[in-house]
């Protein structure tokens, strides 16, 4: 019975629970899927992936996370580590498929959306995220969901890190503009760490 | 101070990821697809194994060692009767040493032995 198969598991903190994957448990690594899954697409849907698509890569970063469970050390959150490793796949796609350029020469002709001025309405994160270009999208993503430093995300998308920056800036800016319109402060970013 | 402030509501915004309706059978997927990687691999090993059992089947056969398990019963045989003139005390050791089965089960004994070995190193690797 699942319920009770999975039961014994879920008291367990997530340091106990990567323990037991190390030693090959795979319903132990089950419940740290189930506890972190949702949290791991949803990083992969703001990125801009498609929902089917995310999953298929969440599945990938979970399997590719297992592989390597041993190198986890438990220094960071768990769920951390594996929107990382998500966030690295979900590129590497990207690139695969030759749709990383596509979306950078996407960016350069996008045109810069007019902030919108009714603050009355609760604006969720995935709305606003819709406001910015694609490259944008993915760079704000990468920095602030998946918890890559400036200079990982430019060595993961292969693009000068000044231009990721740029990015970023221009992302938070968007981002500033549609959740809260009522300030008007140029973002400097504080991630500048690469 | 805004702008930090706005990071870190929006580190927040992005912390916060509602419980998606199919996380039960999403986890589910992951699951499957562990246990049929583990199954792909226990083949894998196993397939490996036989390979490695044939391989080493007929380099024995090549090599006359059937030839030279006969002469070694031979001697097992001679080696017994002369320890049977020596010590009527050790009719055990006649019973098991006829014909040279001492030396076919001792052989088959270190092949599963090594079998076993290999597995478990295959397996650890």
């Amino acid at each position: 019975m699942p319920g009770s198969r999975h039961s014994r598991f879920a008291s367990l903190h997530d340091v106990e629970l990567c323990g037991l994957s190390v030693t090959g448990d795979r319903r132990a690594f089950g419940e740290l899927v189930r506890r972190h899954g949702s949290a791991v697409r949803g990083v992969l849907r703001r990125m801009g992936a498609p929902s089917a698509e995310a999953d298929d890569v969440a599945q990938d970063a979970f399997i590719t996370a297992f592989e390597r469970i041993a190198e986890f050390r438990g220094e960071g959150a768990f769920a951390a580590w594996v929107k990382k490793i998500a966030a690295r796949l979900y590129l590497r796609r990207l690139q695969r498929d030759r749709k990383l350029g596509l979306l950078a020469a996407e960016a350069i002709e996008d045109e810069p959306e007019t902030p919108r001025g009714d603050a009355d309405a609760a604006i969720d994160l995935e709305e606003a995220l819709k406001v910015l270009g694609a490259v944008e999208r993915l760079c704000v993503t990468m920095c602030f969901g998946a918890g890559l430093s400036h200079s990982e995300a430019a060595e993961a998308l292969n693009l000068p890190l000044g231009t990721v920056k740029s990015h970023v800036k221009r992302g938070l800016e968007k981002l500033r503009a549609r959740l809260a319109p009522e300030n008007g402060v140029v973002l400097e970013g504080r991630r500048g760490n690469g | 101070m805004v702008e930090l402030d706005f990071e870190r509501r929006l580190e927040r915004l992005f912390a916060s990821v509602p419980e998606l309706p199919d996380a039960a059978t999403f986890a589910d997927r992951v699951e499957r697809r562990l246990a049929a990687g583990w199954i792909a691999r226990r083949w894998l090993i196993g397939a490996a194994g036989v390979v490695g059992g044939v391989i080493g089947a007929s380099q024995l056969m090549l090599s006359n060692v059937f030839q030279r398990v006969e002469t070694a019963g031979d001697s097992a045989r001679l080696l017994s009767t002369s320890f049977n003139h020596m010590s009527t005390g050790a009719d055990w050791y006649a019973a098991v040493s006829g014909g040279g089965t001492v030396v076919w089960v001792a052989a088959g004994l270190a092949v599963i032995m090594m079998g076993f070995v290999l597995t478990r190193m295959i397996g650890e690797i």
